[in-house]
């Protein structure tokens, strides 16, 4: 396909779905009528009751979070569990169960919405543990992200409209939005040639033993749930494959079509929400964040196929572009899936998924782009603010030191996240164990990107199973649960925080949207990442 | 008198330099004293962070030797880091000094002033001589000229010229009569004036710049704590970006340089904003003393640049305060003449501006009444609240006798009609006679017929003026009253924005006068730069609503609240608040109080009651209400200036790293050389050459932040687009440059 052609269908096809979505996110957020209300509303009271839950109190910004990190809690555990002991499980097929750590590890990394692998998928996990532990995650960390979005988004609807409850919010969006939306996509991968089944493997014949007629040179080839998992991986923006090579494996992504239908789903959520937002918010407003998202990710496009990729290490069914592209794009939405070996990337496309995963909003994963897109608005305004005169205003709510000093954590804890434990990793030796004594920009870069993506939620990796070892299971453990749960505290104190302030019904200072204002945030956000990350870029990718 | 202000004027000049001379020692002693790391990492952790730096390099400049991994450079170079980092430090404590200093001199050479001067106090008469420490709240004292007064008063009587440039800094003397207020410390420089003391001791206007300006814990404003926040969180990050580069150099196997390092986090953090922080918020309050307005504390003047609505009362703020007659409007069966005649009389005993000048205008259009020595001593009605007419009562058959002061009143009222030799040349007979034959017209008649009736019964005359509706309802028991008439032609007056006054004769209204009520001066433009800066303008006017729309057009004010009582200012001003506006105002009497305590910016009146003038977090010493749009000014001002130089300083970091990062590396990874873009001599001269802009551009700053950026009255978004090109843009291009300019003139002194 041509490269043009991919781009546009990509981009015009997820912003006119987004479109839709948007304006049905919205109504979620607001709790006004969706399609089929009654039948909808009907299933999640049933929910409701089951779970026993009071689905009409609200909640504050301290306790939501905690219901949030509680309900995550219970479930790592519960991955925990399941990983551990999945020998004695059904239809475990006598896979061993993981070592504690790679459990943890496993368990941090798929609530966080990380989906960081040290585990070979189709080789160590039963179905049981794919379907229970990872599948089942996999609707629960996009849903919670989404979840904390909503509250984030509610606090600046009027004051004290209140930032909802999490437990309806968690059920609505699963039942209402991620399920129907990842049934179908399974179905369509379905259709396109990613196969589901219980069976584990099929035994086969090779050519080579059908010419030969010698049976004994058959071959095993890994199959099982794949398609359910694939939908929800893209459409969470996951990114934990069924098999090692994700994305890259022709069972998860067979074909050109489903190359492109897969970022479809990465990208259908994240740009929805600043269309909902756009909705509730003003349209202008909505739009310069959409904007600036897009922005950002067409500066990484340009960067990651500046230059050639590959070829080693591609598959060539999608060759340097769709292969630099769907990274790209699993890059910029934090999904963390890949359709080729990062290894394989030139450094600039190196260069541009680190630029994604530092930014973690353009457009970010589910929820935390949007939300780490808008502390990005909070703190341009700040800084520029000043210069008209008048105490920086976001939508005529004035921006005080206390949002100041949250919003300054969010983005000290981010290069925290990432450069220290890099030094650790490089002073104890445990990174020079992988990537060999003598450190070269190739074996920094690729301890530097494994706790990026770490940190920023993202998931993909350069080690894979080779980075099993307690040290990097607990260290990149501890990472991604940091780098998941410390920001969405402070994201929710922030909304907790906008959401007591008065409003005026004066027009705000600086117009938060138009090309001005869309130009000094994407320009700000660019300085403010480039000003942290620019010498590790340059030692890192930079010079290899 | 322009001697005397050019003399002033040598004087001045020569104690400022003489004070300018003290202040700088003064100052460079303080900002050495301020390089105690103590109090930086108290009040400036940017700075503190510097410091540490220095003593970082200054330790390895000391002993070279301790390292080899991470010393690499010759110690001169250490040496000559070192010393720049300690510069960088000293310029941000030299310009708090010197920001402080400024305001402290002010203070300083008042307070020389207050020093205990002798006052001459007027008791029963006679001039008592005491210390100016002895006068008490309402006592009455003598100044001569060339003499200094005491304290803060209301001038009683007396006119003079007033020397106030120790207090305002303005050189040409001031005009001050009756009603004016001095301030303590000023001199007379001519004539002399009795003055009321209206303050205690230690409560003055000085009292309170000294209490204001010394209070060395001045509470940082909300802003100034949220840029704070910002600035120490950038300076955190890039600690932990420099430290963790310094092992991750380390790791790769590169040559890592403590100094370079430390001289790229120096570089990076935000010192150009977080050094001129301190000195941007006490210019703020001494620019504000320049303009003669206390502030109680820096949170009015930061408020005032949110301000978006401002409440002004019509009176004294969008007008001149002072109605003045400008025509007169005659009923049907009468003439312009016979109104002007009767509100002569009805005005000839009214002392005020308004009575005034309605004599006048008769004057001046030579409508004279007859009979001029019955209305000088006829029987004053007095207006009152309740009434709310005035006027004068007479018999005109009654003959009576001048004294010799009402002779003198007549004879200078008589001018109008007759010459000056004339006036006092003929008798009083004679000038009366003169004066009665003057005017002409019904009423002249009517009263000349009653002068000269002989009736017994001695016929009252009744001649009042007052609001419209109320003289209708005096009238009312004149059957031939025409209501119809007298409305209309009320309202086609309030339909321009004047104010209407009926006259009447014996309960006959004979016309209107018509009062006009000046705008000030340039109130419409300066009014446009307030609307262009988003403030929304409402004027509070007891008018009712037709004159108050027309007088709202006429001065540009976007809002109107027409009939109101005092009280309603306080419920307007919540009203507002309720929906988040914030709320300037401007008061001075006592029911502005709670109005005034309640707006977010309240600039009391000096000439105000004290309970205004507690309530306020302004004072205005000039009394001059229009100075609310100053202190807009200046309060959005100094926010500006903030906001400019931490964007610059931002804007600054990117340069650096390509000035820094290829010096320190470039040595062991080959590809890093593609960085330097501004092909820098050497890595030494690189990074000498950033620092050296880095700290040079503090003190090139500082006038800037003294003086405030420039502030242009347009729209909001205009301003913002000019900063970010100016500050933004600049800052990110400047330092390309500069660095360029510095390492090409450092690369030929080393080789």
């Amino acid at each position: 396909m041509d490269t043009t052609v991919q781009l546009g269908v990509l981009i015009v096809g997820t912003i006119g779905l987004a479109t839709i979505f948007g304006t049905y996110l919205a109504r979620m957020i607001t709790f006004e009528m969706r399609p089929l209300e009654k039948t909808l509303a009907r299933v999640e009271s049933g929910f409701y009751k089951v779970i026993g839950i009071n689905a009409t109190r609200q909640m504050g910004w301290k306790e939501y979070f905690f219901a949030l990190f509680l309900t995550n809690m219970v479930v790592v555990v519960f991955v925990i569990l399941v990983l551990t002991f999945q020998n004695y499980l059904p239809l475990s097929e006598g896979k061993d169960g993981f070592s504690f750590d790679l459990a943890f590890n496993t368990a941090v990394s798929f609530i966080t919405d990380t989906n960081l692998q040290h585990y070979a998928g189709d080789q160590q996990l039963s179905v049981t543990s794919h379907m229970v532990a990872i599948t089942f995650t996999m609707f629960i960390a996009p849903a919670s992200g989404i979840a904390a979005a909503f509250a984030f988004i509610r606090s600046f609807i009027r004051k004290n409209y209140g930032l909802g409850n999490f437990y309806v919010d968690l059920t609505r969006i699963i039942v209402t939005l991620l399920l129907p939306v990842a049934i179908v996509s399974a179905l369509v991968l379905m259709v396109i040639g990613v196969p589901q089944t219980l069976q584990t493997s099929v035994e086969t014949n090779t050519l080579e033993s059908i010419i030969n007629n010698n049976s004994s040179n058959s071959q095993t080839i890994n199959i099982g749930p794949v398609a359910s998992l694939e939908s929800i991986k893209l459409l969470g923006t996951n990114g934990g494959g069924f098999f090692v090579s994700n994305s890259g494996h022709p069972f998860e992504n067979p074909t050109g079509i489903s190359n492109m239908y897969e970022m479809f789903l990465m990208l259908i959520i994240p740009l929805s929400l600043p269309i909902a937002y756009a909705r509730l918010m003003g349209k202008g407003r909505g739009l310069a964040i959409l904007v600036a998202m897009l922005i950002g990710f067409g500066t990484m496009v340009a960067i990651s196929t500046s230059t050639l990729s590959g070829p080693l290490l591609l598959e060539t069914r999608f060759g340097s572009f769709g292969s630099a592209l769907f990274d790209t794009v699993s890059l910029g939405s934090n999904t963390g899936a890949v359709n080729s070996a990062l290894a394989g990337m030139s450094p600039e496309a190196i260069t541009s998924f680190f630029l994604g995963m530092f930014v973690q909003a353009i457009p970010g994963a589910v929820g935390t782009g949007m939300m780490t897109m808008i502390i990005f608005v909070l703190l341009t305004l700040f800084i520029v603010g000043l210069m008209v005169g008048k105490t920086p205003e976001f939508m005529s709510m004035k921006i005080g030191p206390k949002d100041i000093k949250l919003a300054v954590y969010i983005f000290l804890l981010h290069p925290a996240l990432i450069l220290v434990p890099t030094v650790i990793a490089l002073g104890t030796g445990n990174a020079q164990a992988i990537v060999g004594d003598q450190v070269t920009p190739m074996g920094y870069t690729q301890t530097l990107y494994e706790y990026t993506s770490s940190a920023a939620n993202n998931g993909s990796d350069y080690f894979g199973p080779s980075a099993d070892t307690p040290f990097w299971n607990y260290s990149t453990g501890i990472v991604m649960f940091l780098g998941r749960y410390l920001p969405l505290a402070l994201l929710l104190a922030i909304a907790g925080s906008f959401t007591m302030k008065d409003r005026k019904e004066v027009i705000e200072p600086i117009k938060t949207q138009g090309p001005l204002f869309i130009t000094i945030l994407v320009t700000v956000t660019f300085l403010l990442t480039a000003l942290t990350f620019f010498p590790f870029i340059i030692l890192g990718p930079f010079s290899i | 008198m322009n001697k005397t202000n050019n003399n002033n004027n040598h004087k001045k000049n020569n104690t400022l330099t003489a004070a300018s001379n003290s202040i700088n020692s003064k100052v460079i002693l303080d900002s050495f004293i301020k390089l105690d790391p103590r109090y930086l990492a108290k009040n400036n952790p940017v700075m503190f962070t510097v410091e540490l730096g220095f003593l970082v390099v200054l330790f390895v400049a000391m002993f070279p030797n301790i390292s080899d991994t991470f010393v690499s450079q010759n110690q001169i170079f250490y040496v000559e880091t070192a010393i720049i980092l300690i510069l960088t430090v000293w310029f941000a404590t030299f310009s708090e000094s010197l920001s402080e200093a400024q305001a402290k001199a002010r203070v300083d050479s008042l307070k020389r002033l207050e020093k205990e001067v002798t006052a001459r106090r007027i008791l029963h008469g006679k001039e008592v001589v005491i210390k100016s420490s002895q006068l008490k709240l309402g006592d009455e004292v003598k100044v001569y000229a060339g003499e200094t007064i005491p304290r803060d008063g209301l001038v009683i009587s007396g006119k003079t010229f007033i020397d106030e440039s120790m207090m305002t800094g303005e050189s040409n003397p001031v005009f001050k009569e009756k009603d004016d207020h001095v301030l303590g410390g000023t001199i007379v420089t001519s004539d002399s004036i009795v003055v009321e003391i209206t303050a205690e001791a230690g409560k003055s206007y000085l009292d309170e710049m000294v209490g204001l300006i010394q209070n060395a814990t001045r509470p940082k404003t909300q802003n100034e704590i949220a840029l704070t926040i910002l600035l120490a969180g950038l300076s955190i990050i890039f600690i932990t970006v420099i430290g963790t580069l310094l092992f991750s150099a380390y790791f790769l196997g590169y040559n890592t340089d403590i100094a370079t390092l430390v001289a790229l986090l120096v570089a990076l953090m935000p010192t150009t904003i977080g050094g001129l922080l301190p000195a941007i918020g006490v210019a703020g309050i001494t620019r504000l003393g320049k303009d003669n307005i206390v502030a109680k504390s820096g949170k009015g003047i930061e408020a005032a640049g949110d301000c978006d609505v401002l409440i002004l009362d019509k009176t004294g703020t969008i007008t001149e305060g002072s109605r003045s007659a400008v025509e007169f409007i005659p009923l049907q069966k009468y003439t312009e003449e016979d109104v002007g005649q009767v509100a002569y009389a009805a005005s000839i005993q009214d002392n005020t501006h308004e009575g005034k000048s309605i004599v006048d205008l008769s004057e001046e259009r030579k409508y004279i009444p007859p009979m001029l020595e019955k209305l000088i001593t006829a029987k004053s009605i007095e207006f009152t609240a309740e009434t709310r007419v005035s006027g004068i009562e007479f018999i005109p058959n009654k003959s009576i006798r001048l004294d010799s002061e009402a002779e003198e009143e007549l004879r200078n009222l008589a001018k109008t009609v007759t010459s000056q030799q004339e006036a006092d040349a003929s008798t009083l007979e004679g000038l009366e006679e003169t004066v009665d034959k003057f005017g002409h017209g019904k009423i002249h008649d009517l009263l000349l017929e009653m002068e000269k009736s002989s009736q017994s019964n001695q016929q009252q005359v009744r001649i009042l003026k007052g609001a419209v509706d109320v003289m209708i309802g005096e009238s009312m028991s004149n059957s031939t009253l025409n209501i119809a008439e007298i409305k209309w032609k009320a309202q086609e007056v309030s339909k321009k924005g004047e104010t209407p006054l009926a006259v009447s004769i014996n309960y006959e209204i004979v016309g209107l006068v018509v009062l006009k009520d000046s705008l000030k001066e340039n109130i419409r433009e300066k009014l446009a730069e307030v609307h262009a800066t988003g403030i929304n303008t409402i004027m509070i006017t007891g008018d009712n609503q037709v004159t108050a729309q027309v007088i709202a057009k006429e001065a540009n004010v976007n809002q109107v609240m027409a009939e109101a009582k005092p009280t309603d200012k306080l419920q307007r001003v919540l009203e507002e608040q309720q929906k988040g506006h914030i709320i300037g105002m401007v008061g001075d009497g006592t029911n502005d109080a709670p109005a005034l305590a309640k707006a977010d910016i309240g600039l009391a009146m000096n000439s105000g009651t004290a309970a205004a003038k507690e309530a306020a977090n302004m004072v205005d010493l000039d009394s001059d209400p229009s100075k609310i749009l100053k202190v807009v000014k200046l309060g959005k001002q100094l926010l500006m200036t903030r906001g400019a130089i931490t964007t610059f300083s931002i804007a600054n970091d990117a340069a650096k790293y390509f000035a820094i990062l290829p010096a320190m590396f470039a040595e062991d990874n080959p590809k890093l050389a593609s960085l330097n873009i501004m092909q820098l001599h050497s890595p030494e001269t690189a990074i000498l050459s950033t620092l050296i802009f880095n700290a040079i551009v503090i003190p090139a700053l500082i006038p800037l932040s003294l003086r405030g950026i420039k502030f242009k009255a347009q729209e909001l978004q205009k301003t913002f687009i000019r900063n970010m090109l100016i500050y933004g843009l600049g800052g990110a291009a400047l330092p390309f440059v500069a660095i360029k300019a510095i390492d090409m003139l450092l690369s030929t002194f080393m080789r």
